[in-house]
């Protein structure tokens, strides 16, 4: 289900305005409890919506990576191979999706914030419609996909720490594939 | 007792309305009035009953069909886009489309399909374009073939398919894309090829199957459109099966999760024996390269070898002396001189993208392509304090030059005279550095298109546009003027045949009156994003009939004398701007009213002030300020009627005080 917030909001304010105009009187202010009581449940209840449960992609060689996913529509499934505090070069992961878009052109977003600040962000083409990378691209919407293979990722040493990553994996209209908060913690 | 009445009255109509906002939740979003629908992902288990009979375009994915049946799409008689992806159809009954005589276009892509009864897809007049990806299917028997004469596509990608025979009465008149992604075929046969006979100019996609084996002479004298058989992991198998073909377009490319051998040259040698004017071999690895590989690719028109870990091509190479395009994206060349441009004297298109090691123009690589007309160079991470004569002396011919994305070029007068024939120029999101006074565009007589955004150009730089008569569309997205300001004299004013200018981002805050009055025919001004005010508006004041973005500016009130301004424009965007709504601008609020029909964007067109109106939309305000003539009327009847009581009150009072005397 779509969060439909927005548009709700000058609705709450068109009938608190007018009810606030009126003196107060014990009615008005029923009515406002009413108005209240009836309103809110179904807005709080689009506000807290379940969040999907949060998974461990690897775990081992002092670094544990966590995720959820934050596409309001599904869950997905991630592994990687070798976990370890330096991360090896071309690493090997398995992923498992259903996709919402046709990904012939497929983009992949990577924001890290570390203690609340924002430390890189990076964007990278995964398929494009002249040089598709993988052999998955090109599949179309409603597919589901299980990849297991490289990433061609570079080598890095993971300072000690907890570090938060947004991954998006958008097509060329901009419509989310896949969107996952990760926390990663070296120690 | 009135007050409690009208507080429930309030209360109920509080929750109704509310109640409609909760079920616009589960409702379809309309596309296009009584003609397109999207009900995506709302977990419908039947066609919703608002829907209008006269949809067209029903986008039906991620709900709940099990089974669909005669009655399932039965008010729908004109639908011809139909999209069921993933509704979790089991079986499909007899005459489920018998009233759909317009339907073009079924996708019933990730379906756990069952059955198809024989007269399932029955109906449709012309049904073209069927989409059975990921549904399970392991043989074609499984479609029922009755009502696919007129088919021109067929999708059956992501299946358990193991052989492309088509069954005996299936028709293939008009059959153009037959699409076999990611099956387990291993073997071509003749007869599987003899199979598609009857069609003409197919294009057969065999890309992520195994293609392990191919009869000898199953290719012979067929022709193709497009051939892909994309990560295939032994290419002698292909070109040996391929003998005696002739296609147009062949894709023989690979991807980063297969392991494949490394090429050696003699692979190659099958393609003496056909006939391919376009082949891509993306991300191979060569063995070995010499001037002897591609003795066999003489008729080839268009070579494709984007990511094939290229250093060098050696030169004198033999049989690339009639390729006309060239693609060499994303390898390891140091020097541009590296590709031995020579082996390619009829080029016309070269693309050298995103190469992985930063890319030296070198001086003169490229003087032998006299024919080329297209150079993309971006993503190279290309720099030089002297550009662009040395690097592309003699390309006399070139009419479409990229070199966006790269790193600071430094460029002086006439810094494309080897190019005189330039239509297009795409310099984006690269650094240029244009001493004060120079001229680097000057003599390019033909530029129709400039991109420059992004480009940090010192724009106080009078001459800097200088010898551009034909420039129609100029990106500046992204460069700064002197102080926010663009002025009266400023380099723009000389572009006369200019029809289209980006000014957005460019934090400017102040266009002088007269900023754009030599450029009298533009059609398409895009100013939004930045911090201007109504006060600019006057700029615009000689031109006619344009698109006008002025979205995200500072505009909060727009005086009626610049109006009329606006009137006379196309298409104005508005949008994100602190507008007033109070009655200091009562005059363009109704103006906004009255021309609903040139606003863009209205849904987001967006009240600021007062702030009781905050975020409504300037649309849907309604003020009434000053007093109406009925009011005056009222006023003036109250005043007369108060006059004569209070002369009557005096009279009495005068009287009553008398008597008492």
């Amino acid at each position: 289900m779509r969060r439909e917030e927005e548009p709700r909001r000058p609705f709450y304010w068109a009938c608190l305005a007018l009810l606030t105009h009126k003196p107060l009187t014990m009615n008005s202010v029923a009515a406002a409890l009413l108005v209240w009581t009836l309103t809110s449940p179904s807005s709080s209840g689009h506000g807290t919506e379940e969040a999907w449960p949060t998974h461990m992609a690897c775990s081992g060689g002092g670094l544990e990576v966590f995720y959820q996913s934050c596409d309001p529509l599904q869950d997905f499934g991630l592994s990687i191979d070798q976990c370890s505090k330096q991360i090896q070069p071309n690493l090997s992961i398995r992923f498992g999706i259903i996709l919402r878009e046709d990904i012939r052109k497929l983009f992949l977003d990577i924001a890290l914030v570390s203690r609340g600040s924002s430390i890189l962000n990076y964007s990278y083409p995964i398929c494009e419609e002249d040089l598709p990378k993988f052999s998955f691209c090109g599949r179309r919407k409603g597919e589901q996909i299980y990849y297991a293979g490289p990433i061609n990722n570079l080598g890095i040493d993971v300072p000690q720490g907890e570090y938060q990553i947004l991954l998006e994996l958008y097509n060329e209209n901009r419509a989310t594939v896949a969107c996952a908060n990760a926390t990663v913690i070296s120690s | 007792m009135a007050l409690d009445i009208s507080c429930f009255l309030l209360v109920a109509l509080f929750s109704a309305s509310c109640e409609t906002i909760t079920s616009l939740d589960q409702m379809c979003i309309e596309k296009e009035t009584n003609k397109t629908y999207s009900c995506e992902n709302l977990g419908l288990s039947e066609i919703p009953g608002t829907l209008p009979n006269s949809t067209e375009c029903l986008e039906f994915s991620f709900n709940f069909l099990p089974t669909i049946q005669n009655t399932t799409f039965s008010r729908l008689v004109n639908l011809t886009f139909l999209d069921l992806t993933r509704c979790q159809i089991y079986w499909i009954h007899e005459d489920t489309f018998q009233s759909q005589h317009q339907l073009d276009t079924l996708v019933l892509t990730a379906n756990p399909l069952i059955f198809m009864a024989e007269t399932a897809l029955n109906g449709p007049r012309s049904l073209k374009h069927l989409f059975f990806i990921q549904t399970g299917m392991s043989s074609l028997e499984f479609i029922p073939v009755h009502n696919l004469k007129n088919l021109e596509s067929l999708h059956l990608g992501s299946n358990h398919i193991s052989s492309i025979k088509l069954p005996k009465e299936f028709p293939t008149e008009k059959l153009k894309v037959l699409d076999f992604q990611n099956n387990a075929i291993h073997r071509l046969s003749k007869e599987d090829i003899q199979s598609l006979q009857s069609a003409t100019n197919l294009s057969l996609n065999l890309r992520g199957n195994g293609i392990t084996e191919i009869e000898p002479g199953t290719f012979k004298s067929t022709v193709f459109q497009s051939l892909d058989f994309g990560g295939t992991l032994n290419l002698l198998v292909i070109f040996k099966g391929l003998q005696n073909s002739t296609i147009q377009s062949l894709w023989l490319g690979t991807f980063e999760d297969i392991d494949d051998e490394e090429l050696s040259s003699s692979v190659f040698e099958g393609l003496c024996e056909m006939s391919v004017e376009s082949i891509s071999l993306q991300k191979h690895h060569f063995l070995d390269i010499s001037s002897n590989t591609f003795h066999c690719f003489t008729n080839l028109q268009e070579l494709d070898l984007s990511a094939t870990h290229l250093k060098e091509l050696p030169s004198g190479i033999t049989g690339l002396n009639n390729l006309k395009k060239l693609v060499l994206s994303a390898n390891k060349f140091d020097n541009l001189c590296q590709i031995h441009a020579a082996n390619f004297p009829s080029l016309t298109h070269l693309y050298i993208k995103g190469n992985t090691k930063r890319l030296v123009l070198g001086t003169g690589c490229l003087a032998n392509l006299e024919n080329l007309h297209l150079l993309d160079l971006s993503h190279n991470d290309i720099e030089t304090s002297d550009c662009c004569n040395l690097q592309l002396k003699n390309l006399s011919h070139l009419q479409s030059l990229n070199l966006s994305y790269n790193e600071p070029l430094g460029l002086k007068t006439e810094a494309f005279q080897e190019c005189p024939q330039l239509e297009l120029l795409d310099l984006a999101f690269t650094r240029l550095r244009v001493q004060a006074a120079q001229s680097p565009f000057q003599n390019l007589h033909l530029l129709k298109v400039l991109n420059l955004s992004y480009c940090l150009l010192d724009t106080s730089n009078q001459h800097l546009l200088d010898g551009l008569p034909a420039l129609q569309h100029l990106n500046l997205q992204g460069n700064h003027f002197p102080n926010g300001n663009i002025q009266n004299t400023n380099p723009l004013q000389i572009l006369e045949s200019l029809e289209i200018l980006i000014l957005s981002f460019c934090d400017l805050s102040f266009i002088d009156q007269a900023a754009f009055i030599g450029l009298k025919i533009m059609n398409h001004v895009d100013l939004s994003h930045n911090r201007l005010t109504s006060s600019s508006i006057e700029a615009l004041s000689h031109l006619k009939g344009i698109y006008l973005n002025l979205a995200s500016n500072s505009i909060s009130s727009i005086p009626p004398g610049l109006l009329p301004i606006l009137s006379q424009q196309r298409t104005i965007n508005l949008r994100g701007n602190p507008l007033d709504c109070t009655c200091s601008n009562i005059y363009f609020l109704d103006w906004y009213k009255e021309n609903r029909q040139k606003l863009e964007d209205t849904e987001d067109t967006l009240c600021a002030n007062p702030p009781l109106l905050r975020g409504v939309k300037v649309s849907d305000v309604t003020l009434s300020c000053g007093i109406t003539a009925v009011g005056i009327f009222f006023l003036i009847v109250f005043l007369l009627l108060f006059a004569v009581a209070l002369i009557f009150a005096v009279k009495y009072f005068l009287r009553w005080k008398y008597q008492h005397i």
